[in-house]
């Protein structure tokens, strides 16, 4: 029976290459949705991880989160400094790293923050090199090209806007990161105190909003020794945000009820990052419904085909039957040659599917630093079941007409 | 080899005033050699897709050896025509694909009945026909070439009937004879009782007896018994 299967699949190539390529198509049009929304989901709450409560200035938590969590140029409203120092000194808290953000080398985004986001408080070794300790000092994200040594002018704006470039600034690369697969990977980390010094501002001395042009350039003043771990002084410029770790859950909560004020927004990036997949949700919904529709069209046409294949194959049935083939005989060739199809579409589909997403992850990855992890799920393998079952009942409607058909009316086809 | 007993058979089709095929009393002999002649439209092919259960008659009975088959199921008529008769039909209908051999053994193989003694015979009747090529794949070979694959097909399992229907009609003249001369060779060697309808007198002279029909009835002048 296989034998007879494969010649007149061989036989019928052109037309079995077009129903295995249109299964294929609606196979991994539905699986590279269902595979690119996990990646990015799960890419997404990977890089949140490090982060267990973000405090920013009260407005959307959402910009807050995708510009600290996934360095997202866009500009913050600012806090006051002093924010930074309560926490530094809030027994909750195991530290409090400033972030500060607006800079930019190349495409990298220049990062002021301290020593202890950089190792989170020393739990995460350096690749190579070692941490800044002058104003003037950068450590490397590992997806940077830059080597220990490199010396860097941050260049002020977002890389896709005519930004003007800090000549008079300097940072030299002392250490690189180890990957971390965020998109912290593309970022170059210098002491707050750099970032402050390179647009002019000082302690007691703060910006409406980050982004503006300050006042004047101190740019050019020496090196100098940074802030290193404890407490910080109370009249910091303003911040767009503070990525804390609080020493419990339980002090997680609670640091999050006492910085929703009226002047500050605390955050955990998890939480967010969920009602954002929830209203992505909605439009996964959507799509779904749509891959859904486009799938059932393309189940229709096979259907079609598939009976119009057995109408071809008039004579050849009815000869089977006057040979004195068995019913199961006839109804297994002809449903075997389409399930087989559809089943060869179907995996050609499934790896098709992981490719697609592999190289949408891949492009995403390169554009952002997250890593999109794709991955088939058990989940996914009920799915295919389904798939390989309704194609299964499919394929049976024309074997079971196949019997159907008296042979004498077949044979004069 | 089979015999037959045929009575008050008719088949009657939607639309037409008369039976395609009305034949009141039929016997052939185990081992009997008959040709069924007669112009287009006479029957003859309706009168051999009743006699192989390929359709059944409107009434009336068709025993073959204590078997009605006219009261069988088409299911049961497929197992009997698969265990009995040996068809060989106009077209061939051979499946393009698979080889000269894999051709003879496909009805023994979609009832999981080749065995390696059916495998052996198969060889050697392609030998037989003169098809060395028993891998040959079918697209290759000729229209003479073809008909002899189906005639090993057909005699395969050593068949108590064989039917042929217009064997030699689509063959060359040198062909046709040949197949000729093979339905007659291994029919006479197993004393397989042999139906052949052809227009063809080579083929037809060399049977036993001649049932000629004209509007589905066996017209009595023409038929003959040598």
């Amino acid at each position: 029976m296989m034998r007879l299967i494969l010649a007149d699949l061989r036989r019928l190539w052109l037309g079995a290459a077009v129903v295995l390529v249109l299964v294929a198509l609606a196979t991994a049009l539905g699986m590279a949705v269902t595979l690119q929304e996990r990646a990015l989901r799960l890419g997404s709450a990977r890089a949140a991880d490090s982060f267990d409560l973000i405090v920013g200035a009260p407005g959307s938590e959402t910009q807050l989160v995708l510009s600290t969590v996934f360095l997202q140029p866009s500009p913050l409203p600012l806090m006051k400094g002093d924010v930074l120092a309560r926490l530094a000194a809030d027994p909750r808290v195991a530290f409090a790293a400033p972030v500060g953000f607006g800079d930019f080398f190349g495409t990298y985004p220049i990062v002021g923050t301290s020593s202890d986001l950089a190792t989170d408080a020393g739990h995460r070794p350096l690749a190579e090199g070692r941490l800044f300790a002058q104003t003037h000092e950068a450590v490397a994200g590992a997806g940077t090209d830059l080597r220990v040594g490199d010396i860097i002018h941050p260049m002020h704006g977002r890389p896709d806007q005519s930004g003007s470039v800090h000549k008079e600034a300097a940072y030299r690369v002392v250490g690189r990161m180890a990957p971390s697969n965020t998109p912290w990977d593309r970022a170059i980390l210098v002491p707050i105190e750099g970032v402050w010094a390179v647009h002019g501002l000082h302690a007691g001395r703060h910006q409406e909003h980050e982004g503006e042009e300050p006042d004047s350039h101190d740019g050019d003043e020496p090196s100098r020794q940074i802030h290193q771990s404890g407490g910080w002084a109370a009249d910091l410029p303003g911040l767009p945000a503070i990525v804390v770790k609080p020493k419990t859950i339980a002090d997680a909560y609670r640091l999050r009820a006492a910085y929703r004020t009226d002047s500050a927004l605390a955050v955990f990036p998890g939480e967010v990052l969920t009602n954002l997949y929830g209203t992505l949700g909605d439009a996964r919904t959507v799509l779904a419904l749509v891959v859904t529709g486009a799938q059932a069209l393309v189940g229709a046409a096979i259907a079609l085909i598939a009976i119009g294949h057995v109408s071809q194959r008039r004579r050849q049935i009815g000869a089977l039957r006057a040979l004195g083939a068995p019913r199961i005989a006839i109804f297994g060739i002809v449903w075997g040659e389409i399930f087989a199809l559809v089943a060869a579409g179907i995996t050609a589909g499934l790896g098709l599917a992981y490719l697609a997403a592999r190289l949408i992850s891949a492009e995403i990855s390169k554009g952002n630093g997250v890593t999109l992890p794709v991955a088939f799920e058990g989940s996914d393998a009920s799915r295919v079941l389904a798939l390989v079952a309704a194609a299964g009942l499919l394929a049976a409607i024309p074997a079971a007409l196949a019997y159907r058909q008296p042979a004498t009316a077949a044979l004069r086809h | 080899m089979l015999s037959l007993a045929l009575s008050d058979v008719s088949v009657s089709y939607p639309g037409l005033a008369e039976p395609a095929l009305f034949l009141s009393d039929l016997s052939i002999t185990a081992g009997e050699r008959v040709a069924v002649t007669g112009p287009s439209g006479s029957g003859k092919s309706t009168l051999v897709n009743i006699l192989t259960g390929l359709d059944r008659a409107t009434r009336g009975s068709i025993v073959w050896q204590g078997t009605d088959i006219a009261r069988l199921s088409e299911g049961a008529r497929d197992r009997w025509r698969y265990q009995n008769v040996g068809l060989i039909m106009q077209d061939f209908h051979l499946f393009a694909g698979l080889s000269a051999i894999d051709n003879v053994l496909l009805p023994a193989r979609l009832r999981l009945d080749a065995d390696n003694a059916l495998k052996a015979r198969a060889a050697s009747l392609l030998d037989r026909v003169g098809l060395g090529g028993r891998d040959q794949p079918i697209a290759t070979l000729s229209r003479g070439e073809m008909q002899r694959v189906a005639v090993a097909r057909a005699v395969l399992r050593r068949p108590g009937i064989l039917v042929a229907d217009e064997p030699s009609a689509s063959l060359d003249a040198a062909s046709g004879a040949v197949v000729a001369d093979l339905l007659d060779t291994l029919s006479r060697e197993d004393g397989t009782t042999l139906i052949v309808v052809s227009h063809d007198d080579r083929i037809v002279n060399r049977l036993d007896r001649r049932i000629h029909l004209i509007r589905g009835r066996i017209h009595p002048d023409e038929s003959s018994s040598s």
